[in-house]
């Protein structure tokens, strides 16, 4: 039962302008000098945005948006460093059976792909 | 954990079949072993053909030790145990000493004999008595308490599987359509329920394991499940790091991002799917917008770019607001979940940035 591998350009393209927004937003707030704040929420708003793209189809997108409901610390997750454990790695990744990890592993892996294309893209075009 | 074993709309609460035919004493134990063989007797009764040698040679090897070559299949068999994978018995606490050929000395080749027949017939303790401890244990001990809840799949599978035997053919026999997902048994496997289970359940994570080794690079020289996975955490903790460096990096070059939309829409990369973006939140709760230039963006309707013009002055007019809060991140959220539709920006020069809450 396998979902659809993601389209990579659609979600490249709704995370790049979720993200490019809340970069907005962020840089238009006060007491965000340049500093390590700015950094952690610049983190945040990545991981969101690429959830947010992906929506609630997918159970690692779900377990993020979750978290962020609850208002739980959505931002110090992989500061951390988990343990080499896949389910650390993967948001959601405790309660899952095997199975259903790898696949939201591979899933997952596709969005980090696209998001890490998109914000070097984004680093490139905003300093030639 | 079980309903990925067992894959069916609803499993029938376990319903031991009685076996009508007399069986030895060690065999008392273990009822439902022989349920496949009398069903399938009674379900599919052109088979019976094929099936009659069988009952009367186990009832003869169960209750007196025939000679071995008595049977022209059993050395036959007898050789194909050794291909079944294992399952420890039910009942039995020692795995029992694996007997392949004909020659089976004694009172311990009687009740390996003994064993052997049956089990020939009965799938549910072939591997078992061919292998001993099974490697899947931990799943077969998962499952042992429902036991009989595919029995059905079972018999069927079970039939395929001696007809194979017996036959050496691959019709698949008529069976009335259940609603579970028809597994079929391989030649030379074992076939009850438990193990059809995982072998399925095996085949899923091996395919997914084969798209992960597809996705992250490098790993095509690596074999075995251990390694790959190493792998593939190393790639995930990778693209993670990576996610986080550049997030730092795009922190510190922030101020221009105002122009990094004009030029990101512009890429071709982007816009096979072009852009469907929630403009209706826009516009009622009046988050900011920033005009769009459209002339790339050949599907969407024109937005007109104006990129250099009122970006600049809103970092001074703009409210202040407090901290990137995670209410921010239910902005985003929340933009994310309305229905799709075309881009359509308009730029809010009044300075009326507010961030939903």
């Amino acid at each position: 039962m396998n979902i659809q591998p993601p389209n990579s350009s659609s979600i490249k393209s709704r995370f790049a302008v979720k993200f490019v927004q809340a970069m907005k937003r962020l840089s238009k707030r006060r007491g965000m000098g340049d500093r390590y704040k700015r950094y952690r929420a610049t983190r945040a708003a990545a991981r969101v945005s690429l959830a947010a793209a992906v929506g609630p189809e997918r159970a690692w997108s779900r377990a993020v948006l979750r978290r962020i409901k609850k208002r739980r610390g959505l931002i110090g997750r992989t500061t951390t460093n988990p343990r080499r454990n896949l389910r650390g790695l993967v948001p959601g990744g405790k309660g899952m059976d095997y199975c259903s990890l790898l696949s939201e592993t591979a899933h997952y892996i596709t969005c980090l792909q696209a998001q890490v294309q998109v914000m070097q893209d984004m680093l490139h075009l905003s300093s030639p | 954990m079980d309903k990925d074993y067992f894959m069916s709309s609803g499993i029938p609460p376990p319903q031991p079949l009685h076996f009508e035919t007399p069986m030895p004493n060690p065999w008392s134990s273990d009822q439902s072993f022989f349920n496949p063989n009398s069903s399938l007797i009674h379900q599919f009764p052109h088979f019976d053909s094929s099936w009659t040698s069988i009952p009367s040679s186990t009832a003869a090897a169960a209750l007196a030790p025939p000679p071995l070559a008595a049977d022209p299949c059993f050395a036959e068999r007898a050789a194909k145990f050794s291909r079944f994978g294992s399952r420890s018995l039910n009942g039995r606490a020692s795995p029992p000493p694996l007997k392949n050929s004909g020659e089976l000395p004694g009172s311990g080749g009687e009740s390996s004999v003994s064993d052997q027949i049956p089990a020939k017939v009965n799938s549910r303790k072939r591997k078992g008595i061919s292998r001993g401890k099974s490697k899947e244990d931990r799943s077969n001990s998962a499952k042992e308490a429902a036991d009989d809840g595919s029995s059905k799949r079972s018999k069927q599978s079970e039939n395929c599987e001696n007809e194979e035997e017996c036959n050496k053919s691959e019709q698949k026999p008529p069976e009335p359509p259940k609603d579970y997902i028809h597994v079929r048994a391989r030649r030379g496997q074992a076939t009850d329920s438990h193990s059809l289970a995982e072998r399925v359940r095996r085949e899923k994570i091996s395919e997914r394991m084969k798209l992960l080794q597809d996705l992250v690079p490098g790993c095509n020289k690596v074999t075995g499940k251990a390694l790959m996975l190493d792998e593939i955490i190393n790639y995930v903790q990778s693209l993670q790091r990576q996610v986080e460096f550049l997030s730092m990096k795009l922190a510190s070059v922030n101020p221009d991002l105002d122009f990094n939309m004009e030029n990101l829409l512009s890429k071709d990369m982007y816009q096979q799917q072009l852009y469907p973006l929630d403009s209706s939140i826009y516009h009622n709760q009046n988050v900011q917008h920033q005009q769009l230039q459209g002339t790339s963006i050949s599907t969407v309707e024109p937005l007109p770019l104006d990129a250099s013009i009122g970006l600049d002055g809103f970092s001074e007019n703009l409210p202040q607001f407090p901290a990137f809060t995670e209410d921010d991140l239910h902005s985003i959220v929340q933009m994310g979940f309305l229905q799709n539709s075309t881009y359509f920006a308009v730029q809010n020069q009044t300075s009326n940035m507010k961030v939903e809450l």
